[in-house]
Order: structure tokens, then sequence, then C-alpha cells
């Protein structure tokens, strides 16, 4: 309801359309309680209202698209991420995952994750016909190696079927709670896995070491209070060094940070969620 | 029980007053103490006193319910959510407005921006339904949004809708409160396994605030009122009673101790069935002997005080935690939370003393059509307060171009 709320009053209005859209459920939820009425629970299930929707306004210049997939350090990414390959004519979807978007197909935890995963993923291949799968290793890629490796396989292949290219890019160093503690050895040997697939795959699946951009130390890699995801400053740089290894790869122009930093997307909820600014 | 008899209006016995039993204000006061605690970080285990509130809320309704179908052979519904408005609204529409307007004045953005998109689905009592979409819990959220805590409240309204139709419908004539019983511990059950169900997941948002996986400890408290229950806890002897109300309670209280927060292993996976069932014990006990040594120290006068103040309590001390600054004249820690506790005090009170009371005791425009009216004029002010207060824009200079270029 969110969406289509959102898309009529984006045709007129000067205001956000999220905005407006939260404030009609807002208006009906009030008019509910003078009710007294029984229907409390007709209002529920607004989603999270991903990027994927602009997705289709966006000035497709060089005909390219990608798929973002991933968990919710990716999530955190992909506003100014969009923003940033838009603003390079390049269409973004983003189908990261809150608390999920693993592909790996691993230990009881994951396994379910993953299904979820490749369940959207095949609907988003059918729906955005991506020429890239950009996929960020997720906090939950937890098997074994080998099962690792046998899903980023799956993944090179269910991209290369649709027609797409494969780049996996490695999660940023975060912080190793107690809750993750015990998956210390799987999220360790996940990026070996994705590089081992990429060195076998003939060219076909690019890796991209994001030490590059974060270093390995989680205290310095710009992580917003909970130690593991990013704020707008970290996400846009994380946006502009991405932009520019998939316009190497790709070969277009990444827009310059000017065009798209300091945009629209810097009052993404994720980001009051985080507790940023 | 025998089976009602009709009788003339005229001559209807008055809607009976549920017997006040000291210890359970006690029990209140305690569960908004540990609730108080535990967001402010002092007492893991803390948040257990919701659970507390549950069982206690389930029993008193489910016994006012039956107690209602016995003395009159029916229970006038429209009168019982009269009541509970009556009882809760007035309180919680003040604290809502007041919390809004002290977002807009010293919140943050983001706290005020959530606190606008969270209120409406307050106003309607199911905002624990929007906080699973939102998935508060993943995100660790709480602190960014004031209305965050009562997702508790829009569970017990919940719970008010549906309950007393159920009691209603199968509480009245022979066998009754043995046909609630029935269903109680049935739905409590089931209860049960759908928070087993969801209680896996990473982001445990719908099994700790999802209305029907945390019915169990509403319907534990509603079985404890029913007859045949209190009959079988009628005939534990005094003594025996007073050690199992000391027992219970020295259990409940080393599991609001010893429980490691929220994530504690366990807790979705029957902890906290274990814990509604061991109040709702406590509970159904202590109403029976509650001039034990247990009862008697529940119900002194600091947990009842507290308990006479847990409503507004409750509803006062989120958004003061979220609002007052990190450091309060140099004190944190502890002396944060002091300045906290002592400024969500005040506020009770002076909500209790100026805005529940009066419509609870004094107000008889706050009843029947009147009350109604005064309902729908009270949500159209803060209707229109919420459509006045002027969108925030959260992110703003929040990234340095210049520091991303040098990188």
């Amino acid at each position: 309801m969110d969406k289509h709320i959102a898309a009529h009053y984006a045709q007129d209005s000067h205001q956000p359309p999220r905005r407006l859209s939260r404030r009609r459920a807002g208006a009906v939820a009030l008019l509910a309680v003078t009710a007294v009425a029984g229907a409390a629970l007709t209002g529920c299930g607004s989603g999270d209202g991903k990027d994927g929707g602009d997705a289709k306004t966006a000035a497709a210049q060089n005909g390219k698209k990608v798929l973002w997939v991933g968990d919710s350090i990716a999530g955190a990414e992909a506003p100014p991420l969009g923003a940033a390959l838009k603003a390079s004519g390049v269409e973004f979807k983003d189908a990261s995952s809150t608390g999920g978007g693993t592909v790996v197909e691993g230990d009881k935890m994951a396994a379910p994750l993953a299904a979820d995963t490749w369940k959207n993923l095949a609907k988003d291949i059918g729906s955005f016909h991506p020429d890239v799968i950009a996929y960020q290793i997720t906090t939950y890629d937890w098997g074994t190696a080998e099962q690792q490796k046998a899903s980023y396989e799956k993944l090179a292949k269910t991209a290369q079927d649709a027609g797409a290219e494969l780049v996996i890019v490695s999660a940023p160093p975060f912080k190793v709670d107690d809750f993750y503690k015990k998956y210390e050895g799987a999220i360790a040997s996940a990026p070996k896995a994705a590089k081992e697939v990429a060195d076998r795959s003939g060219g076909k699946v690019r890796f991209l070491d994001a030490s590059a951009l974060w270093g390995t130390d989680a205290g310095k890699a710009q992580r917003s209070s909970d130690g593991v995801h990013s704020c707008q400053q970290g996400s846009a740089a994380f946006a502009k060094w991405f932009t520019e290894q998939l316009g190497t790869a790709y070969g277009f122009a990444p827009a310059a940070a000017e065009k798209w930093a300091t945009g629209s997307w810097t009052g993404d909820d994720r980001y009051g969620k985080l507790d940023c600014r | 029980m025998t089976a009602p008899v009709p009788v003339p209006r005229s001559h209807r016995r008055p809607r009976p007053r549920a017997a006040h039993i000291a210890p359970l204000d006690g029990l209140r006061g305690l569960a908004v103490l540990a609730v108080l605690l535990f967001h402010a970080g002092h007492l893991d285990g803390g948040f257990l006193g919701v659970d507390l509130f549950f069982v206690l809320s389930g029993f008193l309704i489910t016994g006012l319910l039956l107690g209602e179908a016995g003395a009159r052979g029916r229970i006038g519904l429209a009168a019982f959510w009269g009541r509970r408005a009556r009882r809760l609204l007035p309180a919680l529409g003040v604290v809502g407005v007041a919390a809004l307007l002290l977002t807009w004045a010293f919140g943050s953005p983001s706290v005020l921006l959530f606190a606008l998109q969270d209120a409406p689905w307050v106003a309607a009592q199911a905002v624990n339904w929007h906080f699973v979409t939102e998935q508060i819990g993943y995100w660790n959220a709480s602190g960014t949004r004031v209305f965050a805590h009562l997702w508790s409240i829009a569970v017990e309204w919940q719970f008010y809708l549906v309950w007393p139709v159920v009691v209603a419908l199968v509480g009245r004539g022979r066998g009754g409160h043995r046909r609630v019983a029935v269903l109680a511990g049935a739905g409590a059950l089931v209860s049960l396994a759908l928070m087993l169900s969801f209680g896996d997941a990473v982001d445990t948002t719908r099994a700790y605030e999802g209305t029907d996986t945390r019915a169990f400890a509403l319907l534990l408290g509603a079985l404890v009122a029913c007859a045949p229950v209190r009959g079988l806890l009628a005939r534990v002897p005094k003594g025996v009673a007073d050690g199992m109300c000391a027992a219970l309670a020295c259990g409940i209280g080393a599991a609001w101790v010893l429980t490691d927060g929220q994530n504690a292993p366990g807790l979705f996976r029957g902890g906290l069935f274990v814990h509604s069932a061991a109040c709702a014990l406590l509970i159904g006990l202590l109403a029976q002997a509650p001039d034990g040594w247990a009862g008697r120290l529940a119900g002194s006068t600091v947990p009842r005080w507290f308990g006479e103040l847990s409503y507004g309590l409750y509803l006062w001390h989120w958004p003061v935690y979220v609002l007052l600054p990190r450091t309060v004249s140099g004190l944190d820690g502890w002396g944060r939370t002091a300045v906290a506790i002592a400024v969500s005090v005040l506020a009770a009170w002076v909500t209790k003393v100026l805005v529940e009371d009066p419509v609870r005791f004094r107000a008889r425009w706050a009843a029947g059509r009147r009350g109604a009216v005064a309902l729908v004029a009270a949500a159209a002010v803060a209707a229109g307060v919420w459509a006045a207060v002027p969108q925030p824009r959260p992110g703003a200079g929040s990234v340095d171009v210049e520091r991303l270029n040098a990188s």
C-alpha cells in the first residue's frame, strides 16, 4: 500500500513521497483508535521502502543494471550506492536483506536464510534483468569453506544463466560480539572461499577485497555505534569506492561525489535506527 | 455454580467490584521498578517485569469478567471497554502528546521522525506490529524511539479486545469457569508453540513483541483466575502456600538478576513461558493467602506505592530516558539513572493526580456518550498536534564531501 500511495503523491507533491505515505497510514490509524475498533491489526505490514522501487525512474544512460545483494551491512551501504550509480547512469536495485541475505547453504541457522535469498534472487533476476549481480559477503555466510565455495559457485552459475556478471565483495571488518563469536571461523573463511571461486572462474567472477577501503580493524572502519553497520559518511565512502571499481570493470565513468553524496538518501530511516546523525 | 436466572433490570445486582489484593499492587510496583532498572542498563533480566504485568492483567481482567458473568449472568462488553478506555487512554494520550512535543524540543531529527511515524500506531494500539515490521529488535533501535516501550500496552489492548468476547461467549452458566480455563490453557500452549517457531529467527522482534507469541502470559494469568485452579490453590495449606510464594518470588527475582538480556539462551525456547507460569502460580497463591510473609512483603508500603504509580511510570520513563542528555550535570551511570527515575516518578505522580484519578473517580463526563465525545475530541487534539509538528530532516550535513574525496 505504501508504494501505491507514494507513487500517487510523487506526481504532484514536493514533499518526500515516503513521508506522505506514512502520514496517510497514520491518519488511518488515528481514525481507527477514535472508533475504538477491533481493526487494530489491519494496518500492519508497511514495508521497508527499499530503493528497488526507485530503480525504474533512474536515468539509464549506459544501460547497465546492478543488483545489490547482501545483509543489513549492505543495506546501510545501499542508499548512497544507489545514488552514486544512478548519478553515473547505472540502474540499481537494492536486494539486501535485514537479518539475512546470505547465499551460503550452510549450517542450520544459515540454510533457511539462504533459502529466502535464493527465492528472492530468482524473482529479482526475473523482474530486474541485471547485467551485474553484486554480492557483499554477509555476516551470516555460516558454513564450512566447502559449503561457502559451493554456494558462491552456484551464485556464479545463476548469474551466468541470467546473462549477468558476478562481483563478490568482502564484508567490512565489524565488531565480533557474543552473537558472532561462534561463527568467527566461517566469517574468516568466506572471503578466501569467494576469492578461490573467482580465481577459478576464468574471469567470469570478480572478487573485490574491501580491506583496500576499510582496512582490517573494525575500530577504524567507520562503523556506527553498533560496531557493525556504517553511518552516512562510511556508507558514502563505500559507495564511492565500489562505484569506481564497477566503473573500471564495466566501462562507465563514476559520477563525482558532489553530485550524489549529500542527497536525500542521507535521511534514510536505517541511519536513524543506527543512531547516526 | 448454578445457571444464571434472568432477573428484572431493576433488581439486578450492581457490577461486582474486584476485591483489592495488596500484594498484587506490590507486584506491579516491583515489576515496573525492574523495567525501569533494565532500561537504565542496571538489571539485565528486568524486562521480565513486563511479563509479570501481562500475567497480572490476564488474572485481574479475567477475574473481573468471570465475576460479572457470575453475578449478572452476562458481561457488558461495551461497559468493559469503556472502563478500560477511561483507565488507560487519558494518561496514554497526555503522555503521548507531551512526549511528541518534548521530542520536538529536545530530540534529534531522527528521534523526532520516528516519533511522528510511530505515534499513529501507538494511537491505534498496534505499535507492536509496526515495530515487528520495522525489525526494531534487530537494529537495537529502541534508543531512537520514544514510544518503543508502548508495544506492551498495544499487546494488552489487543488482548482486551478479544478475550472478553471469548469469556462472554463461554464463561456464562454452569461450567463457565472450566470452559474458560480450558481455553486459556490451550491458548497458552498454542502461543508457546508460536513463540518456539518464531524464536529461532535472527531478528527476535516477532517473537518478543507479537501479540500471539506473548499471549501465553496473559492466558496463564487468566487460567489462574478461573475457579477450578483457584479451588486447587485454596487447598494448599497456608504454611505451604507461604513457602511456595517465597520460593517462587526468589526464583523470579533470580531470573530478573541472572537473565542475560533479551538474547539470553532459552528465553524464546520456553524460558519466558516458565517465567510466566511461575508468575501465574505466585499470583494465584498470593490471591488465596495474601497475609503470609511473602504477601506482606509484596504488599508493603514501598512496592504498593510504586504499584499505584506504575502506569504513569511505565508511560513516562522511556521518553525521559531517551531525551535526557547522556550526562546530566556531569552525572552518568547510576547518577543519571537516579535523575531519570526521579523525573519519571514526578511526571507519573502529576499525571496520576491531574489526569488518571480525576477521569477514573470524579469526572462524570468521562462515561457514556459524553465520554465517547471526549475521546473523539482528545484524539482530534492529539492528531492536530501530530500534524502540526514540522517535518524533521535527519541526515542533513552528515556527509563531508571533502573528506570523501580525500580518502
